[in-house]
């Protein structure tokens, strides 16, 4: 390993220091704030890491080789400085979170933070992930993140000042994803067994030289690549894997369900992505026909579903399996350039969007949590519009925080996929891509699904604009959030609009790859 | 850059308008009114185009603005300006102002978000009207939903939300099949030409298969019927305007369907003239039907307000059988009945908010001899009545008229059909004369106890009310201006299409001469 090569993995160097550094921090000198800003510090400098790795490619080669395990080039450098900046964000959201809910001053047993510690391993799991070039990386990363997740999913039990019911739907989630991510990973391990057996090979260029003979003849790699692929769809909830996603997201602290929704997709997308394109699977039509397969059920399944739920985390919950199954369609015309430009844009709409509507659901209930702990509120509300993870505590949100309700109005709007916002460029990729690819079922399910999802993002919207209580206005009815929140959702819902009206920035960031 | 600014004055009013709510507190109206006449003083300018013939001007634009915008798909910032869509936005703008000027007291609550709303509605109006690239048609397209659903939703009766979102979700789901024939469109184009653009005047020259073209056309086609309405997809109508407060429905009756039949006319039949005209005998037939089963709904309502969105069904339905008549006459007819649809309607549905907001109620079996205690509205009204069932001497007249003048030509029996209709509307409008404004005043009514809500029409509604219908006689007596500004356009759209039918000789030499005929009418004053 040569110096070229260790500066190539300068991201994944400086997140592992984090993490040592914020290890020996935290066991000399325990504070929130001070975690917070070390895992900050790390993030940023990893990010702006990457930069200066992309630099030097464009000058010199146009990828690393980094041991035969990693592979750094600029398409796995934008995803890794996506999940950095994502990770940013959650960082913030979770301060929010624990701030009150994980008080050592108020519980002494509180220990906020590991949830950075966490954090950031699981960060280094993604981005190690969306380098790997080696089933053994592959396999690292993965692990890694899940791994990191299970306790960050069950933190609401950390500290004990979080409601009875929320610490119990917080196990829960962390349990079931526990089980099923097990169930998944040994799928995977056997997938990726079978393709051993069949090609000789772990890396996966060392695959690709011998897809020729491998491709059309050997069902032991094809089911190798199958294993491998529910293992995926597991992490992505692409129907029919998805049954574990509404309950976990619903049962999670709110800032790892935005983590999970957003890191741990993103960096899975990014691996197929690579994994495809180099062993190019795309010729494999069996390979197709099952992500189509899936992608047109997740569409309609996610959105059908959604239709039906009052509590909004599973509502965006569902969503965001349509969202997947949206993003698949791009997915699979990807062997042309114009494939995985329209991936990536997607993936940038929908990790925008979803993690701000998850920031404004989680700063809401928040705030809220904060007045049951002061005793303004009652702790186990009985009313749907008294609980903060319902519609019903929604209603005529405009009218009481006009700004909140705003920016969640826009996350809305961009994932129903209307002009002015992400969405619709999002969208509007997906349909070029389709028509590119001629994919007319996978159209007619994504317009199926649009028309869908409108009818409870709608719902949605218009529950907040809703007039009925303008009459017992009370001051106390507005929600009060803290000022790293709202800087987090200006910066949000900024780039969601900045995005949506000037595609061309975006676009050319993503072509300078 | 006169277009531009047109959006950009509209834009910034609405934001201005809603900020200020806080400062002053019925200050969003004047700052509505204010930014309406700086767009109508900005549409002045174009008058210098009205009189000059078009080889003068060169090319059939009479202004446009164009910017790169995505040039990642070869998508700019293009607006233009013909005389059809001049027409189009003076009855925007026009009507604008009308709804605005006929609330001006109504909206009681969040007065700043509603002039936000009626402001960015227009602003997506006037875009879709001037737009040239097709992806920024579709963009302005869908900007004019979202407020227009604000509109419905916050401010509307008993049962908005329904009606929001049924109006939505069908207008939306239509324009995605839009989306995909545009990109669809643009992507054969750029497989043929090697050329990725979303700009109409490249696009025109496209060359596409007949099955494709079909299926794009249609894709269209669905999106533009949708917002006509016409008779499978009518349904969201009724309710969104019966829902509407009376200002969303005078923007919805007056401005909003009209971008479906201005689609219809600028973009569906250029584009794929030969499969618009396979499928012309369809889409008549589409369009006789929504006159006579609008009529007959219209017929059977209680509700005043069901009454009037179901003439309007019928009445776009006339729009619908003359564009694809595919005959210079009938077309003419067509732009000439959006435009005075646009009036009655608007004007009908003012008046039947302001009986509301007088009697509150809207319900014909509880309303009679209203005529007795509000004389001046119900003069206008009647007035209004008339004109919708298209007395002579009145511009709904000359639109229907002239439509199936045109379109008879083309096809006699399904004309003959939609002719039926006009004694349908007759009947549903002296209909509602008689039950509401004739007969014995009901008890309820009798005594004028709150003096002060019972008050015939104002001197601000009257003049609003008058000078429409001072510009239904108008054109009802003079209609050749009009025809005049709409020709250019009209005259290239028909040209595209008898391009493409050498078989058609005959009917469109005939046709020119007709045109001749209407277009040296007015030469000799």
């Amino acid at each position: 390993m040569n110096a070229q090569e260790l500066f190539g993995i300068l991201p994944l160097l400086l997140v592992s220091a984090g993490i040592v550094i914020l290890l020996l921090q935290v066991s000399f000198w325990r504070g929130h704030v001070g975690a917070l800003a070390t895992t900050i510090i790390t993030l940023v400098l990893a990010g702006i890491s990457c930069f200066w790795v992309a630099g030097t490619l464009s000058t010199g080669a146009s990828s690393i080789q980094v041991t035969g395990l990693l592979l750094v080039d600029h398409t796995s450098l934008f995803f890794a400085l996506l999940l950095l900046l994502t990770a940013i964000a959650v960082c913030i959201m979770g301060y929010s979170y624990l701030r009150m809910r994980c008080n050592p001053k108020v519980n002494s047993g509180s220990y906020p933070e590991e949830f950075y510690i966490l954090l950031l391993l699981a960060m280094l799991g993604a981005t190690t992930l969306v380098f790997a070039s080696h089933f053994a990386t592959f396999f690292l990363g993965l692990e890694l993140i899940s791994l990191a997740l299970y306790p960050m999913l069950g933190f609401a039990v950390n500290g004990d000042l979080s409601p009875q019911k929320e610490q119990l739907q917080s196990l829960e989630s962390a349990i079931k994803y526990l089980l099923l991510s097990a169930l998944s990973t040994a799928l995977g391990l056997f997938g990726i067994a079978l393709i051993y057996s069949a090609s000789g090979s772990l890396s996966f260029s060392g695959i690709a030289s011998h897809m020729t003979e491998l491709s059309q003849t050997s069902t032991l790699f094809a089911t190798g690549v199958t294993l491998l692929l529910i293992s995926v769809a597991f992490k992505l909830s692409l129907v029919p894997f998805h049954i574990w996603t509404p309950d976990v997201y619903q049962g999670a602290p709110t800032p790892t369900t935005a983590l999970i929704a957003t890191v741990g997709k993103g960096a899975v997308i990014g691996f197929l992505l690579r994994f495809f394109s180099t062993l190019d699977l795309y010729e494999s039509q069996v390979l197709i026909d099952m992500l189509s397969i899936a992608a047109v059920a997740s569409m309609l399944v996610g959105n059908l579903l959604a239709l039906m739920q009052t509590n909004i985390k599973r509502l965006l919950a569902y969503s965001s399996i349509g969202h997947i199954g949206y993003l698949i369609v791009a997915f699979i015309i990807g062997k042309s350039t114009f494939g995985t430009e329209a991936v990536i844009y997607y993936l940038v709409a929908y990790i925008i969007t979803t993690l701000g509507a998850f920031a404004v659901v989680g700063l809401i209930a928040d705030s809220v949590e904060e007045k049951v702990l002061n005793g303004e509120y009652p702790e186990n509300p009985t009313l749907n519009s008294e609980n903060p993870y319902q519609c019903d505590f929604y209603r005529g949100l405009l009218w009481r925080s006009p700004w909140l309700a705003g920016c969640m109005a826009a996350m809305l709007l961009s994932l129903a996929g209307i002009p002015l916002t992400i969405g619709f460029i999002g969208k509007f990729y997906i349909f070029t891509a389709g028509i590119e690819g001629q994919l007319w079922i996978l159209l007619a399910s994504v317009v199926i699904g649009s028309a869908l999802g409108l009818f409870y993002y709608l719902r949605l919207l218009l529950i907040m604009v809703q007039r009925d209580n303008i009459v017992t206005e009370e001051p106390s009815g507005s929600v009060q959030i803290a000022t790293s929140g709202n800087l987090l959702l200006i910066i949000l819902t900024g780039a969601l609009l900045v995005f949506g009206i000037f595609p061309q920035l975006l676009i050319n960031w993503i072509n300078a790859l | 850059m006169t277009l531009l600014a047109i959006i950009i004055i509209l834009f910034a009013g609405g934001i201005i308008a809603w900020l200020s709510e806080r400062y002053l507190q019925k200050g969003g109206r004047w700052i509505s009114l204010v930014s309406l006449l700086l767009a109508a003083l900005l549409l002045v300018n174009y008058w210098s185009y009205l009189g000059t013939p078009q080889s003068v001007s060169g090319g059939p634009w009479w202004d446009s603005l164009q910017a790169a915008w995505i040039p990642r798909f070869g998508i700019s910032f293009h607006l233009a300006v013909d005389g059809l869509s001049f027409l189009m936005l003076t009855l925007t703008i026009a009507m604008g102002i009308f709804g605005l000027v006929m609330t001006w007291n109504d909206i009681n609550f969040r007065r700043g978000f509603f002039y936000f709303n009626f402001l960015w509605t227009l602003a997506g109006v006037v875009g879709v009207f001037t737009a040239i690239d097709l992806f920024l048609f579709f963009f302005f397209w869908e900007v004019m939903l979202i407020p227009m659903l604000f509109l419905i939703a916050v401010w509307g009766y008993e049962k908005r939300i329904y009606a929001a979102i049924k109006f939505f979700i069908f207008t939306q789901a239509s324009s995605l099949l839009m989306l995909i024939a545009i990109v669809g469109l643009a992507y054969i184009h750029y497989r043929n030409s090697g050329q990725l653009t979303f700009n109409y005047n490249e696009l025109l020259g496209a060359e596409l298969t007949a099955n494709a073209a079909y299926w794009l056309m249609l894709g269209f086609f669905i999106a533009f019927i949708v917002k006509l309405p016409a008779l499978p997809f009518h349904t969201w109508l009724p309710d969104a305007h019966t829902q509407a407060p009376t200002a969303g429905s005078i923007l919805l009756a007056a401005i909003l369907l009209k971008t479906g039949a201005y689609g219809l006319l600028r973009f569906n039949l250029p584009l794929f003239p030969e499969s618009s005209m396979a499928f012309a005998p369809v889409a008549m037939t589409i369009g006789a039907i929504s006159v006579i089963y609008g009529a007959m709904l219209a017929f059977a309502q209680r509700d005043m307000k069901r009454l009037v969105a179901y003439s309007s069904v019928s009445h776009m339905g006339f729009v619908l059988l003359g564009l694809y008549a595919l005959d210079t006459i009938a077309v003419q007819g067509a732009v000439m009945q959006m435009i005075a649809h646009g009036l009655s309607t608007a004007a009908l549905f003012a008046l039947v908010g302001a009986l509301q907001h007088r009697l509150h109620t809207r319900d014909m079996q509880q309303l009679g001899g209203v005529w007795a205690i509000l004389p001046k509205l119900s003069a206008v009204a009647l007035f209004f009545a008339i004109a919708s069932l298209g007395l002579p001497g009145l511009g709904n007249f000359v639109a229907e008229f002239t439509v199936l003048v045109g379109s008879f030509r083309s096809n006699h029996w399904i004309t003959a059909l939609a002719a039926i209709g006009l004694i349908g509307a007759a009947l549903y409008a002296l209909l509602m004369m008689q039950r509401v404004f004739f007969g014995k005043l009901r008890n309820q009514f009798e005594s004028p106890s709150e003096s002060g809500d019972t008050a015939d029409l104002s001197l601000r509604e009257s003049c609003a009310l008058l000078s429409l219908a001072l510009l239904l006689v108008v054109i009802g007596l003079r209609p050749q201006p009009i025809f005049n500004i709409s020709e250019p356009t009209v005259t290239q759209a028909i040209a595209e299409i008898k391009a493409v039918a050498p078989d058609q000789n005959l009917l469109s030499s005939q046709s020119q001469r007709q045109e001749i005929l209407i277009s040296t009418g007015d030469k000799s004053p």
